[in-house]
């Protein structure tokens, strides 16, 4: 792209460049964005900009296929899950969370074995992460970043459903961990606007109750 | 209707009453009106003639249809064609491409020397039928028109495997493949006489495919080859003259809504296959379910399991078909029954416009053609390394992320012939983007540095551990802590166990990551600013080489930490000093040579003795971004944002080969490319999240 004095803006990361200009460079219009990775480029350039501004990113690009959008934002919900996983690591142990569990109500095997195991809770989280990368780069299902079958959009829902047990188990039973992670990112205030929106999961299954304060009456008592 | 009936009488009889005044009016002027054309005749016939035209209109429209849906048709036919053609074609080269493959490994055994493809002429080849093999291929190549020449290759193709047993795999999958397609063809013809819907077409397509394969058996006599041989070439030629056949009737259309049953058959049986994913979560739901059950009885609980369960019923029910009909799905059996290599073949298939016939000026010379394609990581590869002995690499992602790949643990490729390599462990614990590795001289450890400046050292695990394995916390074995930015660049001394890192705070250290005291060394040069990228200088040990934003690099003395020469970019060849910045340097293995490469496409070659720059090469269209030497120090790897990788004689400084890898993401392509240590793999890492292995 040529600026008006004629400069050529490369949006690169050189070696040697310094952490906190990683990625910064002025903001690219997503009409400009002619890359197969458009969408995960301006997903990632707003979230940079301000990951507070939920209602922002989740905001689809006009005439854009709504596949997409919803399957580039669930790759990035997994990538910054990783997050969390690396903070579970260091205080979620099989010997105090032998299970995966959110509230007494439910125990959750994990699905990533040929027979569905009681994993603890950290090897599920792992599990279940590696599992979505798996599913969400499979050749099979997302041959394309472009454009989505309808049969592989419906896979979505149930990476969600299953990812976000991460997030309530860290809610949970370490709270403090989710606490500072959700200050920092608001990723499981964005993942609940975000399956709301898209109706991607069942409102009773999402225990957390992230969005008390903006929520409609009778959302929050789940 | 009134105007209807009031047809043959005089005007004095009025029609509703809302026309009345207006018609009296009319009729008060117009008094000498002739009795034929009453008001309510006119108006009938007006609306007569306009019903005629919205009759005529409607049909109109519904041709308009009929055509439009014959356009659909027509453009679905073609499309199908293409597809056919290009899938034969393809066919046809991975044959051709085996053949030759054949041919070589019978040479190499027969004669003990390698076969030059390119140019094989009379004197290697004794044999007459050799010779004129290679005519008729060449003579196939230019024209491609004949059918009695591509028949008479065909059988010497054929015949040359045929000595093989693979002749009886490869019969019977190609014959079975070709085949399924004038299944396909048969079925479509049958559902244009309103023959069997969908639905039973694959059940249908299953118990043919699996008649088909009964003839096929291995264990056949061999005196049935040669039957078998016209058979197949029957059957391949069968459909290379329906292919030249213009005026196929054939329903494309339905051929296409076809490969889109297929579609979701593949899919589903992947589904079971993968067991893990959907098929066992359902189990695992349905225990959860159960569970529930046993343990609460309440009403609003139960409440609760109406609501999950139907949908992944659904599923359930779903799943016994599936497994049937993937059966029926030609390309599986393809990949499962026995193309061998052919079916990995495949995968070459967009690399192979580099595998060029005629051009092998060198007999050793190898092409490189993709193999595996990596695909796990969210977001771009930063770097990856290869294991020092094993067929295994590891990627460092800007997802935070590591993963562990065993390219002899292919999944099963049940699915397609594609080889899928899935992540048999992924090494959590940075924070941040991940943007340098290297692997121990033993493949036991390896570092990898991140964004925020820390050095993470790792065990790696067993490359045979199940991924779903239980965590394991000391894969992480500790942190070098030291660097206060971004690490940009490590490189590991396999003899030493040495470890040297580069980082955006401006410092080069050195490491010796097992031992008490963990930081060696450290250096920077003033003058030069941040550095880049840094190795050790291969044929003298004790001194280590880094690239700085001056677009100078230095070399430095292990021991001492002091600049010992510096290699000086000049900016004779009127080029902007900053428009020079080095992404990557690296040591050639054995002479003294550094090798350095610049934003501005270059290559540049220095002399680790007198400092000065020795080659400069523009190398590719776009930034030069990574390097890698080979072990035995011949050939120079490249990768660049112009999204291509690109082989070098190290010799002539001549391009031997280029593939285009990866895909931009914002201006960045290709993030890293490295050569195995001891095996015939390549390999390169880009922003698309994806590393491509090339064998
Ligand atoms: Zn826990
Ligand atoms: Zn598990």
């Amino acid at each position: 792209m040529k600026m008006a004095d004629g400069t050529t803006i490369l949006r690169r990361n050189r070696p040697g460049t310094k952490g906190k200009d990683f990625c910064r460079w002025p903001d690219e219009p997503f009409e400009e964005m002619d890359s197969t990775l458009a969408v995960q480029q301006y997903i990632q350039q707003l979230i940079r900009k301000d990951p507070a501004n939920i209602e922002l990113i989740l905001r689809i690009p006009e005439n854009h296929d709504e596949g997409v959008w919803k399957y580039e934002h669930l790759r990035q919900f997994c990538m910054e899950l990783n997050g969390l996983a690396v903070r579970l690591q260091g205080e979620c142990h099989p010997e105090t969370c032998s299970q995966m569990t959110a509230t007494e109500q439910w125990i959750f095997l994990c699905a990533a074995h040929k027979t569905p195991k009681e994993c603890p809770a950290i090897d599920y989280t792992r599990h279940t992460l590696d599992g979505a990368a798996c599913l969400l780069n499979s050749n099979k299902y997302f041959p394309s970043r472009v454009s989505i079958r309808e049969s592989s959009v419906s896979k979505l829902g149930s990476v969600c459903r299953r990812v976000y047990r991460i997030f309530s188990h860290a809610y949970f039973h370490h709270r403090q961990i989710f606490d500072e992670f959700e200050n920092e990112t608001f990723l499981c205030k964005r993942f609940t606007q975000f399956v709301t929106k898209y109706n991607l999961m069942f409102k009773d299954n999402l225990i957390v109750p992230i969005l008390d304060e903006d929520a409609a009456p009778g959302e929050s008592e789940a | 209707m009134e105007e209807t009936t009031s047809l043959n009488q005089n005007g004095g009889q009025m029609g509703p009453q809302t026309t009345q005044t207006a018609a009296n009016n009319k009729q008060n002027e117009e008094p000498q009106q002739k009795n034929h054309y009453s008001i309510p005749g006119i108006l009938h016939f007006i609306q007569h003639e306009w019903a005629r035209f919205e009759l005529e209109r409607s049909q109109w429209e519904v041709d308009r249809a009929e055509l439009q849906a014959r356009i659909a048709f027509l453009q679905g036919e073609r499309k199908g064609q293409e597809n056919l053609k290009n899938d034969l074609v393809r066919r046809i080269k991975m044959l051709e491409y085996a053949l030759k493959q054949e041919r070589a490994k019978f040479h190499k055994l027969k004669y003990g020397t390698e076969l030059q493809q390119g140019d094989m002429k009379p004197p290697v080849f004794d044999e007459s039928s050799d010779s004129q093999l290679d005519q008729d291929q060449s003579y196939v190549a230019v024209t491609n028109s004949t059918w009695k020449q591509g028949r008479q290759l065909l059988r010497q193709y054929l015949q040359e495997i045929g000595y093989t047993d693979r002749i009886v795999d490869v019969r019977s999958t190609r014959v079975r493949a070709l085949l399924g397609l004038n299944n396909n063809n048969a079925d479509q013809e049958e559902n244009l006489n309103g023959g069997p819907v969908n639905g039973n077409e694959s059940n249908k397509r299953v118990s043919e495919s699996q008649g088909r394969r009964t003839p096929a058996k291995k264990s056949q006599p061999n005196s049935l080859t040669e039957a078998m041989m016209l058979d197949t070439e029957a059957a391949v030629i069968a459909n290379l003259s329906f292919l030249s056949n213009t005026d196929v009737d054939m329903d494309d259309d339905e051929d296409m809504s076809d490969d889109g049953d297929l579609d979701p058959n593949v899919e589903m049986e992947d589904e079971v296959k993968q067991g893990k994913k959907e098929g066992e979560d359902v189990d695992a739901l349905a225990l959860e379910v159960f569970n529930e059950l046993n343990r609460l009885s309440e009403t609003e609980k139960k409440q609760e399991i109406k609501n999950v369960v139907p949908p992944e019923w659904d599923k359930i029910t779903s799943q016994g078909p599936k497994r049937a009909l993937g059966f029926g799905d030609e390309d599986n059996i393809d990949a499962t029954l026995g193309l061998g290599e052919l079916a990995q073949l495949t995968v070459n298939n967009d690399a192979e416009n580099t595998y060029d016939l005629a051009s092998s000026k060198e007999s050793f010379r190898k092409t490189w053609n993709a193999k595996y394609t990596l695909r796990s990581h969210f977001d771009g590869v930063r770097a990856l390394a290869f294991h020092p002995t094993e067929p295994v690499l590891i990627t460092a992602s800007e997802d935070h992320t590591l993963k562990l790949w065993n390219l002899q643990k292919t999944v099963p490729a049940k699915k397609s012939a594609s080889l899928d390599v899935e992540p048999l462990y992924t090494f959590r614990s940075h924070t941040s983007p991940v943007l340098s590795l290297a692997i121990s001289g033993t493949g036991e450890h390896c570092y990898s540095g991140d964004l925020d400046g820390v050095i993470s050292c790792w065990n790696v695990p067993n490359s045979n551990i199940d991924p779903y394995d239980l965590f394991e916390p000391d894969v992480l074995n500790i942190n070098l802590c030291g660097h206060s930015d971004a690490v940009w660049c490590l490189s590991v001394l396999y003899s030493k166990q040495l470890l040297v890192s580069s980082s955006a705070d401006g410092t080069v250290k050195l490491w010796s990551p097992h031992s008490k005291v963990q930081l060696l060394n450290t250096f920077s040069s003033e003058q030069d600013g941040i550095p880049s990228s840094v190795d050790f200088v291969r044929d003298e040990p004790n001194r280590v080489v880094a690239s700085f934003a001056s677009s100078n690099c230095v070399i430095f003395d292990t021991e001492t930490s002091k600049p010992v020469l510096r290699l000086e970019s000049t900016s004779q060849d009127g080029v902007n000093l900053n428009a020079k910045k080095i992404y990557k340097i690296v040591c050639h293995p054995t002479l003294p040579l550094t090798i350095t490469a610049h934003e501005d496409r270059h290559i540049r070659f220095w002399d680790n003795n007198s400092g000065k720059m020795v080659h400069s090469m523009v190398a590719h269209l776009d930034a030069v971004t990574s390097l890698a030497v080979d072990p035995n120090g011949l050939y120079l790897l490249s990768g660049s944002h112009d999204c291509s990788i690109r082989l070098w004689h190290l010799d002539n400084k001549t391009c031997v080969q280029e593939i285009t890898a990866h895909r931009k993401k914002f201006d960045e392509s290709i993030l890293d490319v490295a050569f195995h240590p001891s095996r015939p793999y390549i390999a390169s890492a880009g922003a698309d999240g994806l590393a491509k292995v090339f064998v």
